[in-house]
């Protein structure tokens, strides 16, 4: 895998626009806005509108849409497999096709493509998310929203400290999957090709290896926390604080303006239910 | 299952190869055959496009001109243009111990013998051939690899490619972290395989290291990168003892036993001949004339 | 002062790691740690700053006992630990943020943190690379960030725990160099290694034999007299021809010039 490839999972990937200099955690509400409003769409009108807004953060924050889509690819099978399932497990009035307990109806097909386009969509909306903000503002922003929990006694820094390090490690993963994969081709194993489903049965034994160097590096980096001084992560300083600026502010009133339209559209047009 | 037919004194060669990235060419026009049944030894600085060479050979880099034959053919290519990896060649990566993918010893040891069709009487044989090779005791055939220790597991992973046998076999700093004892220990063990310790007949080895010592001590042949094409590819008494001037222009260093012999033969004014550039013929020659020193200095000249 | 008292440690119970260990480390020395595999060295390191407590025994910085959790921030900010593995112990997605992650710990004001992070990497030779990812870095600078990261907490002792092992040579001499500048500075070095010519850049050598310590003293002391091979190590190549050759006097790194000298004076 190149450098480019790596930058895809969740990487972040330097750009100057609005997005990319809005506080995060107006990101991170507005994300979470976002997501429940495409869970609740209904109707046609509802998804097309979703789809508009989330087209236009993803060409707001001036990362190619390429490497948004390219994100995508390795989640082709899993979305596959959802909209399979629907379409010939799921119920529905409008039979089509019927072999043994398949049944193929209308209503199986509508039901998985909107299944499937809502998690397109809210994947899509988290890599702008991720591509557009720095790991550590992320996770800073992150902790600041979860502060009152810590009243709570849940270790709010620490599970911000943990986003970070998943962030830092995806491609020193990736990079070690290859590794794996390329110690069995060259011992002679063959994937078989025309199997689309044969890179996923070649994940089982690689797992092995994969998470035993995983918790070696667990193990490896637990140290390396603590022995930098770490404790529990309360009462650090903060270098760089999130302060909300006036533009902020103002994307935060548009932020929820929008999704207010969109649960308007969805439910005054709810009768052309698709 | 269809048996693959491992190549044995295959001719591994590179023609020509050239590999630009990011604009900049990284790989000049590089030429290299390997001669069959000869240890020979990679090397090169830093940024001497050694790393890219090996990834090349890994299959990693898509893009690169030229040609890669193995036996007289042209080396398989996957959809991106990436040479594939083939069992025919022996390939230990770097920290081996860190690709074992099986749940017990035996069946790592086997997989590649599985894989390519062997009967479980051939299997059952050529484990218990490789096992005392690597120093590896028959009781830990059921245990998982987890239990082993770290010398362990790293003679198991290159026992696990040594055991098909292959005719030619590509070392990527296999002594990678090892302390200075299991190091000797085991270039002593794939020295005397590539000899012909286990079947009897020479294999080709193309030994990639950053330990000139070692590359001193175990070679044949040394091919040397600098600056993305290859300065030298000569026998390693001629590189070492002769043409110590190519290595002084790659930036690498010398071994200390040859520093030693520059060294002596600059203060004494003689040049010394030693038999071979391992350290032990090296270091007669240097006794010598140091004793030679001692006696002049005890007749009082 | 770093004061090792009849220390013990086991993983379980029954099975000591570290054995009865006694030793004293006084400030600005230079020190290798050496021994086999399973001989306890890494247990040992993690002792020194209070990663493992003492099961028996106690490890005591100048006046402070390593075990008291209310010092455990003022113990690791003391004394800093470097690991073998660069990747594992690159904590943060780049250069700058690995540096402020251990200043934000030890609470140091936001103010100072910025001019903390610009001296480490100018002692570094890392400020082309402050904006760097870790996967933009080969193992030799990652773990020129693992130390400058260490040095802007400004510690009094700093353990390299085979910190070159994994590293190309060139990457081994930038940090070899690091470590001889940094002593020079006044910190004390303390490297865990199976290197024999970093050993013989040090001045004492402790070294362990399956939990106990079977040799402290001079490093050259330590040549002489103590079996190398059965601890999996082997005679620098500077020792062993000042053997082979006759040679008299103390073995140093400095091969070359006493051959010089040697030759003059036989």
């Amino acid at each position: 895998m190149n450098a480019s490839d790596r930058m895809l999972v969740g990487q972040f990937i330097e750009r100057d626009s609005a997005v990319h200099r809005l506080d995060p955690r107006i990101k991170i509400i507005g994300l979470l806005l976002l997501m429940i409003v495409i869970m609740m769409m209904d109707s046609r009108s509802g998804y097309a509108a979703a789809t508009v807004v989330v087209l236009i953060i993803l060409l707001l924050s001036k990362i190619p849409l390429v490497f948004y889509f390219r994100g995508l690819l390795p989640l082709l099978p899993v979305l596959i497999l959802t909209l399979l399932y629907h379409t010939t497990l799921g119920k529905g009035q409008t039979l089509l096709v019927s072999y043994g307990f398949l049944h193929i109806t209308v209503e199986g097909i509508l039901e998985g493509i909107r299944i499937v386009w809502r998690i397109l969509l809210m994947i899509l909306a988290a890599s702008a998310l991720t591509g557009t903000t720095r790991p550590l503002m992320l996770a800073q922003g992150l902790e600041t929203l979860l502060k009152p929990l810590s009243k709570l006694r849940v270790p709010v820094e620490q599970f911000s400290l943990m986003i970070v390090i998943a962030i830092r490690f995806i491609p020193t993963i990736l990079e070690e999957i290859q590794r794996i994969r390329l110690a069995r081709r060259a011992r002679g194993f063959e994937p078989s090709n025309r199997n689309p489903f044969s890179r996923l049965t070649e994940f089982i034994p690689i797992l092995v290896p994969l998470l035993v160097s995983t918790a070696r590096r667990a193990d490896n980096l637990t140290f390396a926390i603590e022995a930098r001084a770490y404790g529990d992560g309360r009462g650090r300083t903060i270098f760089r604080p999130l302060r909300l600026t006036k533009p902020d502010l103002a994307a935060g009133c548009l932020i929820l303006l929008i999704i207010a339209i969109l649960l308007v559209i969805d439910f005054n047009l709810s009768n052309t239910r698709i | 299952m269809k048996k693959t037919v491992i190549a044995r004194q295959s001719g591994w060669e590179l023609r020509d190869i050239c590999v630009e990235l990011g604009g900049t060419p990284v790989l000049r026009h590089i030429d290299l055959r390997l001669e069959p049944g000869s240890w020979t030894s990679l090397i090169g600085k830093t940024g001497a496009g050694k790393s890219t060479l090996v990834r090349l050979i890994k299959g990693l880099i898509p893009e690169f001109t030229g040609e890669y034959r193995l036996a007289g053919e042209p080396i398989a290519r996957d959809r991106k243009r990436r040479v594939r990896v083939v069992p025919e060649i022996g390939f230990v990566f770097q920290y081996p111990e860190h690709q074992i993918f099986e749940t017990t010893v035996e069946k790592e040891l086997s997989f590649a013998l599985r894989m390519r069709g062997d009967s479980s009487k051939e299997i059952a044989m050529a484990i218990r051939a490789i096992l005392p090779v690597f120093g590896l005791r028959e009781e830990i055939l059921h245990q998982s690899p987890l239990l082993l220790s770290g010398g362990q597991k790293r003679r198991l992973a290159i026992a696990s490619v040594l055991i098909a046998n292959p005719g030619l076999l590509i070392l990527d700093e296999p002594t990678a972290a090892l302390d200075p004892v299991s190091r000797r220990e085991l270039l002593r063990v794939l020295r005397a395989w590539q000899r012909g310790g286990l079947h009897g007949e020479r294999r080709t080895v193309l030994f990639i290291s950053h330990r000139i010592e070692d590359v001193a001590e175990y070679s044949d042949r040394v091919a040397l990168l600098h600056e993305g094409h290859l300065l030298a590819h000569e026998t390693a008494d001629d590189l070492f003892l002769q043409r110590n001037d190519l290595l002084i222009q790659s930036g690498m260093p010398l071994p200390e036993a040859i520093e030693l012999l520059r060294l002596t033969e600059h203060l004494s004014g003689r040049t010394l001949s030693p038999s071979s550039c391992r350290e032990a013929d090296v270091l007669e020659q240097v006794k010598e004339a140091w004793n030679a020193r001692k006696e002049n200095r005890r007749n009082g000249r | 002062m770093l004061v090792f008292d009849q220390v013990g440690y086991y993983y379980r119970r029954g099975q000591e790691v570290v054995k009865e260990v006694s030793f004293t480390i006084q400030k600005g020395e230079f020190i290798s740690i050496v021994g086999g595999n399973g001989s306890g060295k890494s247990t040992l390191a993690k002792l020194m700053n209070g990663l493992l407590l003492a099961k028996q025994g106690s490890v005591a910085l100048g006046e402070q006992a390593t075990s008291d959790p209310d010092q455990a921030r003022d113990v690791r900010q003391t004394i800093g630990l470097v690991f073998q593995n660069p990747e594992d112990q690159f904590i943060t997605t780049n250069v700058t943020d690995e540096i402020v992650f251990g200043l934000e710990n030890i609470r140091v004001p936001p103010e100072q943190i910025g001019g903390r992070v610009q001296d480490a990497l100018r002692a570094t030779g890392l400020e082309r690379y402050a904006d760097a990812a870790p996967h933009e870095l080969s193992g030799g600078q990652k773990q020129r960030a693992a130390v400058a990261a260490v040095i802007a907490m400004q510690p009094q002792f700093i353990v390299f725990d085979e910190a070159t092992s994994m590293l190309d040579p060139e990457g081994r001499n930038e940090l070899i160099k690091l470590m001889r500048d940094l002593h020079a500075q006044g910190i004390t070095i303390i490297q865990i290694t199976h290197h024999m010519d970093e050993v013989l850049a040090s001045r004492r050598v402790l070294l362990l034999d399956q939990g106990k310590l079977a040799f402290d003293g001079p490093t050259d002391r330590f040549f002489r007299e103590v079996p190398l091979e059965p601890y999996g190590l082997e005679q620098p190549f500077a020792v062993r021809i000042g053997q082979q050759l006759g040679w008299s006097g103390e073995a140093t790194a400095d091969w070359k010039g006493r051959a010089a000298s040697q030759w003059s004076i036989e």
